[in-house]
């Protein structure tokens, strides 16, 4: 019998089409592991236990009468709480936000639910979205599910969505992505996440961290997942301008599971000779295995990357300023104090300097696109280190102490700035038993062939199927 | 005609004086803690003066079609 915690949402889709199982049940295992797990792990800032229940009681009649929504009918999603749900609070993370109720969804949220997906609650963050650990002074910092006797930061901002996948309190979830932040914890809980390309996924009614940088996307536990939840997401919306009217393909049936006469691009130079060893070895063997796939593999390097720190800085510091400056003028000690320091940088980044950024944004963005010209992905690691104990401030990494905070940012923001779409897809653990994670990177509104990647190398190994010792 | 010269790192005196300019409220303690940063976020954009910028004009953000 199928344990419905641990199902794909393609398995569960398909119980649920096919009547074998109801939606109620398939919400009610999850709000009973939600009761169990979370008051340790502290996955989600509020559930909708009710109105998943409510939700998932229609789905179910309407399957019963042959009214089956979409792709993900009956199947339960988790939402990063910068998402905004119409009648249900959306914090941000936030004491700021702490009792704000939108009036209306975000636009993920309405396909998402047109697909036929219920929504469980809303889950935890780095405020605002602005750091990569996941912390959270507010409503508790996030378990890794990975550990269960250290308290170890799943990454973030999106680090309630890792944990909440990893420890089987959803199948799937929404992240958001500004420097890394569906990358970095999709790698340190051991999930496959993409970010897509810039322009793909509708930001309207997601909270911002930084418009030019922000991007949408699904962590799941697998690319399948992952590609099931972006086709029902994808596409032009004429409430975010920044978005493509280019066509959106099926994502699943791009997932052939063949790779043969691929052509990687290995980034070795500043991201794998970087990477703590663990994390260098578990990506080698990786493109190995890709190779024994059919793919040939070659060394790129990008070298406009040592420009992709300052950009991001002149980006995210004027952008999220702009954004938070009134609430810093007058509820300054609303946020806690590392997001409140952080964002009063960008009071001190002007114009011109922003400006400057943009301009070499367009270096770095035109490089990403030649290098792609002669290879079909790039492979990359996604972070350097694995989860660190909550409060460390360094990491060892090839037997030097690195700050946790810029290392783990490293590799995943130069394709914030860029926009190219990039997946995060488990390759490995630690001898601590923590998920190391491989970034695979494609061309602009390439998710397909991203997605196939990842695909394929699922297919071949079992390390996006292993459960952690949390949640067993 | 002026030479360019290398910024100085920003220094507290400096923070605070730009601070109120933008009528931001900080504490010695919130100068204390945030020079740091601001000094680190300076010295990347500073970095940003090596790019072979030539012509190139700022990535646009937003679609006109």
């Amino acid at each position: 019998m199928t344990d419905l915690a641990w199902a794909s949402m393609g398995e569960l889709a398909r119980l649920v089409a096919t009547k074998a199982v109801s939606p109620v049940e398939i919400v009610r295992t999850h709000l009973d592991r939600i009761a169990a797990l979370d008051g340790t792990l502290k996955a989600y800032i509020t559930v909708m236990g009710e109105s998943a229940l409510q939700a998932a009681r229609a789905a179910e009649a309407a399957v019963m009468a042959g009214e089956a929504r979409g792709a993900l009918h009956g199947v339960p999603v988790g939402l990063k709480d910068l998402y905004c749900t119409k009648g249900v609070k959306t914090t941000g993370g936030s004491r700021i936000l702490g009792d704000w109720v939108p009036a209306e969804d975000a636009t993920v949220v309405t396909r998402l639910a047109a697909a036929g997906a219920i929504v469980l609650g809303k889950l935890n963050m780095h405020e605002f979205a602005y750091g990569p650990e996941g912390l959270n002074v507010h409503y508790g910092t996030t378990w890794n599910p990975w550990d269960r006797s250290t308290h170890r930061i799943c990454g973030g901002s999106s680090s309630g969505s890792g944990a909440a996948v990893a420890a089987g309190l959803c199948p799937g979830a929404l992240g958001s992505d500004t420097g890394g932040s569906i990358r970095i914890p999709s790698a340190l809980c051991g999930l496959t996440g993409i970010k897509p390309t810039y322009g793909r996924v509708s930001r309207a009614g997601v909270l911002p961290l930084a418009w030019s940088l922000d991007h949408v996307g699904p962590m799941c536990r697998s690319a399948v997942d992952c590609a099931l939840m972006l086709g029902a997401m994808a596409g032009y919306d004429p409430r975010d301008s920044s978005t493509s009217v280019l066509p959106v393909p099926d994502y699943a049936a791009a997932l052939t599971g063949e790779i043969k006469g691929l052509r990687i691009g290995l980034l070795r130079r500043v991201f794998l000779e970087t990477a703590d060893a663990p994390q260098r070895q578990a990506v080698e063997q990786a493109v190995k295995t890709l190779e024994g796939l059919g793919a040939s593999v070659r060394e790129v390097s990008l070298e406009q990357m040592k420009y992709a720190a300052g950009v991001v800085a002149a980006m995210i510091s004027a952008e999220s300023y702009a954004y938070h400056e009134t609430w810093l003028k007058t509820r300054g000690a609303e946020y806690g104090p590392d997001v409140r320091e952080r964002l009063l940088v960008g009071a001190f980044v002007s114009g011109a300097d922003y400006l400057k950024g943009q301009r070499v944004r367009r270096l770095i963005r035109d490089e990403v696109d030649r290098v792609l010209g002669g290879v079909d992905v790039l492979i990359a690691p996604t972070v350097p280190i694995a989860a660190t104990p909550v409060g460390a401030r360094e990491a060892v990494v090839n037997g030097a102490p690195q700050p946790v905070r810029p290392s783990l940012l490293r590799y995943t923001r130069p394709f914030n700035a860029s926009g190219h779409p990039a997946a995060s897809v488990p390759c490995g653990f630690t001898a601590d038993g923590l998920p190391i994670g491989m970034q695979v990177l494609g061309r602009s509104f390439d998710e397909a062939t991203v997605l196939r990647v990842a695909d394929a190398y699922q297919r071949a190994t079992d390390w996006h199927a292993r459960r952690p010792p949390f949640a067993a | 005609m002026s030479a360019i010269v290398s910024p100085s790192p920003i220094t507290k005196d400096a923070l605070r004086a730009l601070a109120q300019a933008q009528g931001l409220t900080l504490s010695e303690a919130d100068l204390d803690r945030l020079l740091p940063l601001v000094q680190a976020t300076r010295a990347l954009l500073d970095e940003l003066a090596a790019a072979p910028l030539d012509d190139v004009e700022p990535t646009a953000l937003y679609h006109m079609l």
